[in-house]
């Protein structure tokens, strides 16, 4: 088990502490106190409905990652009182919902909630799409459900990229988004989609939405430049978005026909693991995805993510 | 109340007239952008459809209009009654120059002389007569004069783009630079008031303009020329003003020598913009007055009055005198115009421009022409940055007519702003779905750049990007040897020519920014069947 912030160590010391304090008098060791590393909740009741069915979809993405954060040891594991809480989902297509290529709206917003019932100070969402975020924020629904929900939508300002020293393999030095590098924590929560180049977009190809510059370059080496970026980053929770997936057509489908329900959340410290279940579930072997490897060998997680303390919760 | 005083009144009330209608245009001009919901709406077009000569021009050229421009009656009637109080009180471009003219006149010392009529204030009525041969002919280049789609352009393309860069690149050096004393930031005080220009001032993105800066230095020209004559391009050059003009030859309310004789001290002739001569009695020419009543005003010896007359009653000096061997040049000088535009092999559909790319909906080329105001709203709307005014791309006939220049910015999948903002549907206001089956041309893999082809790498980027489902861009795996002898595998991109319709999303991504790897250029275009080297699809396929 890797320990992604001393906070989170201080935390679980405190509370396995605790545990070993009762265990003299009787009470057992609860073995749900030891946080996990990896929650998968899949919704039993809507698998295989139509995919357009944006109510229903809705409806189950809200109480799957409310279970999965729940089972992760609840959101305040996460997030301090005052935090300032930057959600990056992927916003980066003019698409609908039901398109699958941007992350579910309500997923988002209930994120959204459940750092602010934790005590967040703010919680901001923004990406950096590929096309017009003018068209994306609102056409994904993401721009409505987050301000619904309370949080703060941020259009990221071109002219506000700052460069850092990402100190990587290919990147040295990159511009990225301040506001976001400078929030209390950064909850990466993607879509699983068909991509070409690493074969799935998951947490990892994610995090290419903080970037400023001429990203498109990352491609020439897609797996070395995710595995920087992730570094960087230092993910401490990741929530996959997989109500819906792209199997084909990806990043950005536009058919129905490409898109396939999953009513499936996977909530997770570690991108990696979160990763090889993403590409399993578009067909893929981790071990055959460049960046899940890439990811491993850089030491950023575990592909075989059932080696973890993982739950998996199945909702009816 | 004596004549000077109501002169008075009527004078304030035409300046706040000018001044709300110029505040008008502006907030129209503003207010055209893409919307999270809705579009913009018909009215952002309000000044275009109020303006007869584009009513004229585009019935002559195309012989049909929008119904909306039927608003211009509106314009022709006033000018029936009251003369050219378009060009006085209404017309944007018309209160810059007056207000330019102001300026100039209490500026300099000393004060100039009276600037009275010449007979080369006719030349406005040439060119409108030119022009409209032109466009009985079908071409419209009525827009590269008409004050409207002047000063939309100007504004679009240059005035708007300029503040916008001057104020966001300004606050953004100074971020960067983020000069401080101790504690005590610049930045403090320039960055709320950047994010408030930015999300409340200006909202849209920044844009830039291909040829931007030489309409810009037209626009700064025709306002410096008020310094040399007043109202310069009013009184000798406005097409618009030569056709309201005309229609003024028997307009009612006319200025009279009254209830006193004129004194002949001349003071109404320094205050008069126009050359409508109001110094010499009964000499009034109302085809050149504004209807500003500067004179009235100026006039101590209440000798200048406006009253009503009927129409059927002429004024003595009212004929516009062009002369018809005058006329007749200018007429056979608008269609030697005409030919002479129409000599090169584009303007026959011998040749097509591979950057000519059109947005979508523009209709045929010499249909699109026939409509096209050059006004740049479409550019102004384009979410992409991705219109532009074209230089000589579409030839000398179709100047400042937009295309899109992919390696600026796309045409963007899910929008068809430009057609629903187009004053006289030069581009068609299509439905999204229809919109999204227009060809607007084809990309092509420059298989020397391309990095998988050329470099032996990885990309792809335009594949990733494009917005069809299936893509018209794919690939094929290829297995190649490197310099040092390892064995690479790479995806070597294609594109599909019954799929691609030109959107030229793949250009704007493209690494290679000074000539992008994959391009697009015009073939294939739905518009024109011969300009297309492709066979159609299968059908059903």
């Amino acid at each position: 088990m890797a320990w992604q912030s001393r906070r989170e160590f201080l935390k679980w010391t405190a509370a396995t502490g605790s545990t070993m304090a009762l265990a003299p008098l009787g009470i057992p060791a609860a073995e749900e106190t030891k946080p996990l590393d990896m929650v998968i909740v899949r919704h039993k009741a809507g698998q295989g409905g139509p995919v357009e069915d944006n109510a229903a979809v809705d409806q189950m993405a809200r109480v799957m990652v409310e279970k999965a954060i729940e089972a992760m040891g609840g959101m305040g594991r996460f997030v301090n009182k005052g935090d300032v809480v930057w959600i990056k989902p992927n916003i980066a297509w003019d698409r609908r919902p039901e398109q699958a290529a941007n992350t579910n709206p309500v997923l988002v917003a209930t994120l959204t909630k459940l750092c602010l019932g934790a005590g967040a100070k703010k919680v901001k969402v923004g990406d950096r799409p590929c096309n017009e975020a003018k068209k994306t924020y609102p056409r994904s629904g993401i721009e409505a459900a987050v301000r619904e929900a309370g949080g703060e939508i941020v259009y990221l300002d071109m002219n506000r990229f700052k460069d850092y020293e990402v100190g990587g393999k290919r990147l040295r030095k990159w511009p990225l988004y301040p506001e976001i590098i400078e929030s209390d924590l950064v909850i990466n929560v993607p879509i699983v989609k068909h991509h070409n180049i690493p074969q799935a977009t998951l947490c990892m190809k994610n995090y290419m939405g903080v970037a400023g510059g001429k990203r498109a370059q990352w491609h020439q080496d897609l797996a070395t430049c995710l595995a920087d970026i992730t570094a960087f980053m230092k993910p401490r929770l990741s929530v996959l978005d997989a109500t819906r997936i792209m199997t084909r057509n990806g990043p950005t489908g536009g058919s129905l026909a490409d898109v396939k329900r999953m009513d499936t959340v996977a909530a997770g410290t570690d991108v990696v693991a979160l990763d090889a279940f993403g590409a399993e579930l578009l067909g893929h072997k981790p071990e055959d995805i460049k960046t899940v490897t890439a990811g491993q060998q850089a030491g950023l997680g575990q592909m075989d993510y059932r080696k973890l303390a993982l739950r998996e919760i199945d909702v009816t | 109340m004596t004549s000077k005083r109501l002169g008075k009144i009527v004078v304030w009330v035409r300046r706040v007239v000018q001044g709300l209608s110029l505040a008008l245009f502006f907030w129209l001009f503003w207010a055209a952008r893409f919307y999270d919901e809705g579009e913009p709406g018909r009215l952002i077009d309000l000044f275009f459809d109020l303006d007869p000569l584009v009513l004229a021009a585009t019935w002559l050229a195309a012989h049909a209009v929008p119904a909306a421009a039927l608003l211009a009656l509106i314009t022709l009637g006033l000018t029936l009654v009251f003369g050219r109080v378009f060009c006085g009180w209404v017309c944007p471009l018309g209160t810059i120059h007056h207000f330019a003219t102001w300026l100039g006149h209490v500026m300099r010392r000393p004060r100039p002389k009276p600037q009275p009529y010449s007979r080369w204030q006719n030349a406005k009525y040439y060119l409108l007569v030119g022009l409209l041969i032109m466009a009985l002919f079908g071409a419209h280049w009525i827009g590269v004069f008409d004050p409207i789609s002047l000063l939309y352009r100007a504004t679009a393309t240059a005035l708007y783009p300029a503040v916008q860069y001057a104020v966001e690149g300004g606050a953004t050096a100074v971020y960067q630079a983020d000069p401080h004393i101790g504690p005590l930031h610049l930045t403090a005080v320039t960055e709320p008031v950047y994010r408030f220009s930015r999300d409340h001032v200006f909202v849209t993105d920044r844009q830039v303009f291909t040829g931007g800066t030489l309409i810009g230095l037209l626009f700064a020209a025709i306002v410096v020329l008020n310094l040399y004559r007043r109202r310069f391009w009013c009184r000798y050059v406005c097409p618009l003003g030569g056709l309201l003009g005309w229609l003024s030859q028997r307009q009612m309310l006319r200025l009279v020598n009254a209830p006193n004789p004129c004194k002949e001290c001349g003071r109404c002739a320094i205050s008069c913009p126009a050359g409508a001569s109001p110094e010499q009695p009964g000499q009034w020419r109302p085809s050149e007055c504004f209807g500003c009543w500067n004179c009235v005003t100026s006039c101590d010896f209440d000798a200048l009055a406006f009253k009503f007359a009927s129409p059927f009653r002429a004024l003595s000096n009212a004929k516009v005198d062009l002369g018809k061997r005058a006329t007749l040049a200018a007429g056979a000088g608008g269609i030697a115009g005409l030919l002479l535009l129409r000599v090169g092999p584009q303007a026959q559909g011998r040749t097509y421009n591979p950057a000519l790319i059109r947005p979508p909906g523009a209709r045929e080329e010499r249909e699109f022409l026939k409509r096209c105001l050059q006004c740049g709203l479409c550019m102004k709307v384009c979410p992409t940055n991705g219109l532009h005014p074209t230089g000589l791309d579409a030839g000398l006939e179709g100047l400042w007519t937009p295309k899109l220049v992919p390696r600026i910015g796309y045409c963007e999948y899910n929008c068809n702003l430009c057609g629903q903002v187009c004053p006289t549907e030069a581009i068609e206001p299509l439905a999204i779905e229809k919109k999204q089956e227009v060809k607007i041309g084809l990309a092509t893999i420059d298989t020397t750049r391309c990095l998988p082809w050329a470099y032996g790498r990885e990309c792809i980027v335009c594949e990733e990007h494009c917005p069809l489902s299936p893509k018209a861009i794919y690939f094929q795996t290829k297995e190649i040897q490197n310099r040092d002898g390892a064995r690479v595998v790479v995806k070597q991109p294609y594109v599909d020519p019954d799929l691609c319709t030109g959107c030229g999303i793949c250009e704007a991504k493209c690494v290679f920014r000074d000539r992008p790897a994959i391009r697009v250029t015009s073939a294939n275009e739905t518009r024109h069947p011969d300009n297309q080297p492709i066979l159609p699809a299968l059908e059903g396929k």
